[in-house]
């Protein structure tokens, strides 16, 4: 335990490599909970309680803190009946509680009519457009991946325009893709497909291209050729590292699920977003938000416990 | 390796036949629908099986207003629900449409919010507005300047949308917004002082919400339609029945997620229109109180400010034939 905390890339024990985990998620709480809760912090607006004999306040509108002295010194100076408020935070910014209710009430809430959906199942239909657009993604950018790191042929043919579409955004293709594929979510699923399809050919490419060399001089040396080489020596030579980047392409697909899903008919946790912002009941947005989070989260720590089981020799897999 | 990849690509395959025969054996009416409380009123038909009473096969859509207009321009939709301006500004850019239902019209919903210092349309001169150019706010907004001696050029529009107003408004970079319920409202309740110096109910009848259905479903299905134009009235009936509107309006708030009695004041700025009503706005004329009329005023307007380019031929737009055939 006397071992400093900060050594250079030296391991920590694994007491204090949980606390920091812990840490980590405790930190931005406390800050949000000491935005949300200690009044001098930040609290730029005053939440009105009595107007007093200013015509345009009402109870419970929420006023510039500037605003509300402004108008307090113009009343004072008047001897009228000065207006009353107490500090609060834009709306745009929910307290944890209000946050961890909505959270609560979101989830627990019937459905009322017949064609409405349970917010879980609105987030099966957003999972469902995440898996389909990075499957897809995956069953033709993977191997082309491997192929352009293997074969320098096959790399000069598609890298050079692959690199030029990955700067093209994504969302500016939803009204084609309306327009080919319908409205529900065959043109979600294509947004999700454009967004991580270019990037990870290109990572795959790269990350085939750093194989060890002497592994391959190995193999050529003990006779083996072409296909030989690159199901025997280069994919299992790769794999672990593969599955490293595809845990993170995955991240990638998933910040494209709202521009996707706002692309065609309403649909998703999207869906459920988008309505609330509207109606201003950002304790839902953020919600909303978390809910994402959280399952990206639980889908990688997943991923990563398989990592480990189906590559136990790569210890970087632990990340 | 190659079981579970034949097993994939039949799955694939199964997939793709499924699509294809459904498409084949049912196509019904593709309808899509936003949240304006004339539209949302759909919702009481959907939620009470009228359609499969009447004997229609109706799928109803929900978009973002601007959303269903683009899937109506790239033929995924047989119908939209818009206001009349926008049908000839979707018809005009390449959707033709024919308005066959009148849901009703803007009676105070539309407005324009200035902040506190702005207290008419004429103050606006020289000001920066929030406002989604092209579509419906824009719209209001020219004849409100009009009316007080104003053009475009007087104003500067920064481009919003509508969803987005209320934020804007509050940050401060414009002085006033045009939006519609609900955004209308929250800009009026989150910024303190802010006013609605012009309405819809300044003006009724220059946004008539409409049905607009494409030409060639309408002649396919002409008898669907007038099934879908008799459940209309059917949802009139009942969110003006004093016994029923209660419930009308729950459905209501709950197709967009808020309180039934919040729910109600939107529908105080919606004048939905019983059959008699539409039919009277039918009638050809000139003037606001005539859709023929409306809508030409919309269009000149359109022309003047290059929203399009060419006058649309308004009368082409518009078939009473189908509410008069109940």
């Amino acid at each position: 335990m006397n071992k400093p905390w900060f050594a250079v890339r030296k391991e920590l024990s694994p007491r204090r490599r949980s606390f920091l985990a812990v840490m980590s998620f405790v930190l931005p709480l406390l800050v949000w909970s000491l935005v949300s809760y200690v009044p001098f912090i930040w609290h730029p607006q005053v939440e009105i309680i009595e107007a007093g004999e200013v015509d345009y306040f009402r109870t419970g509108m929420l006023v510039d803190r500037s605003v509300f002295e402004q108008e307090r010194e113009t009343l004072r100076a008047e001897g009228r009946e000065l207006p009353t408020g107490t500090r609060t935070n834009p709306v745009y910014l929910p307290a944890p509680h209000e946050v961890a209710t909505a959270l609560y009430t979101a989830f627990s809430t019937e459905p009322q009519r017949r064609n409405e959906k349970w917010l879980h199942e609105s987030l099966a239909d957003s999972i469902q457009v995440i898996f389909w657009g990075f499957f897809l993604s995956s069953l033709i950018g993977v191997p082309l991946g491997i192929l352009a790191g293997t074969y320098v042929a096959v790399s000069r043919l598609t890298e050079p325009f692959v690199e030029f579409f990955r700067y093209l955004p994504a969302p500016a293709f939803g009204a084609l893709a309306v327009a080919i594929l319908g409205i529900h979510d065959a043109p979600k699923i294509a947004i999700i497909f454009i967004g991580t399809f270019f990037q990870q050919v290109l990572v795959v490419a790269n990350t085939t291209r750093k194989l060890d060399p002497a592994l391959l001089e190995a193999a050529l040396t003990l006779g083996a050729r072409n296909a030989g080489l690159l199901f025997k020596v280069v994919i299992p030579g790769v794999a672990s590292d593969l599955y490293r980047d595809m845990r993170i392409l995955l991240g990638w697909a998933w910040t494209y699920l709202i521009v996707a899903e706002m692309i065609g008919a309403s649909s998703g946790i999207t869906w459920f977003i988008t309505q609330q912002a509207r109606y201003k009941n950002f304790d839902n947005v953020f919600a909303a938000i978390l809910i994402i989070g959280i399952i990206g989260l639980t889908t990688d720590l997943i991923l990563a416990w398989l990592g480990r089981r189906l590559f136990p020799w790569q210890r970087t897999a632990r990340a | 390796m190659y079981k579970p990849l034949k097993r994939l690509f039949g799955a694939l395959v199964g997939i793709a036949m499924l699509g294809m025969s459904a498409q084949a054996l049912s196509e019904p009416l593709k309808i899509g629908y936003s949240d304006w409380p004339g539209w949302v009123a759909w919702e009481v038909a959907i939620e009470k099986d009228w359609f499969k009473e009447e004997g229609v096969d109706v799928r109803f859509e929900w978009f973002d207003y601007v959303a269903s207009m683009d899937a109506f321009a790239a033929g995924q939709l047989d119908a939209v629900a818009m206001t009349n301006g926008d049908a000839l500004v979707t018809g005009a850019t390449g959707a033709r449409n024919v308005m066959i239902i009148i849901n009703d019209y803007s009676n105070g919903n539309d407005m324009i919010v200035a902040r506190r210092g702005i207290n008419s349309v004429a103050d606006l001169k020289g000001k920066k507005i929030g406002v989604e150019i092209g579509f419906v706010s824009h719209l209001l907004l020219l004849n409100a300047l009009e009316k007080n001696g104003m053009s475009e050029s007087d104003v500067e529009l920064v481009n919003v949308p509508t969803n987005e107003t209320p934020q804007v408004l509050a940050s401060r970079n414009v002085d006033a917004i045009v939006a519609w319920q609900p955004s209308s409202g929250q800009a009026l309740n989150m910024v303190p002082g802010a006013t609605a110096i012009y309405t819809s109910a300044d003006e009724p009848g220059l946004i008539y919400d409409v049905l607009a259905v494409s030409p060639t479903s309408l002649s396919a299905n002409r008898d669907a339609w007038v099934k879908v134009a008799r459940v209309w009235y059917r949802v009139v009936d009942y969110i003006q029945d004093p016994a029923t509107r209660a419930d009308a309006v729950s459905i209501m708030a709950s197709r967009v997620g808020i309180a039934p009695a919040e729910y109600e004041a939107f529908l105080d700025g919606t004048k939905i229109l019983t059959r008699e009503e539409a039919m009277e706005f039918f009638k050809k004329g000139d003037g606001f109180t005539s859709l023929h009329g409306s809508s030409k005023i919309a269009d000149e307007f359109n022309v003047a400010n290059d929203v399009y380019k060419d006058p649309q031929p308004v009368d082409d737009y518009i078939d009473a034939s189908i509410t008069g055939a109940l």
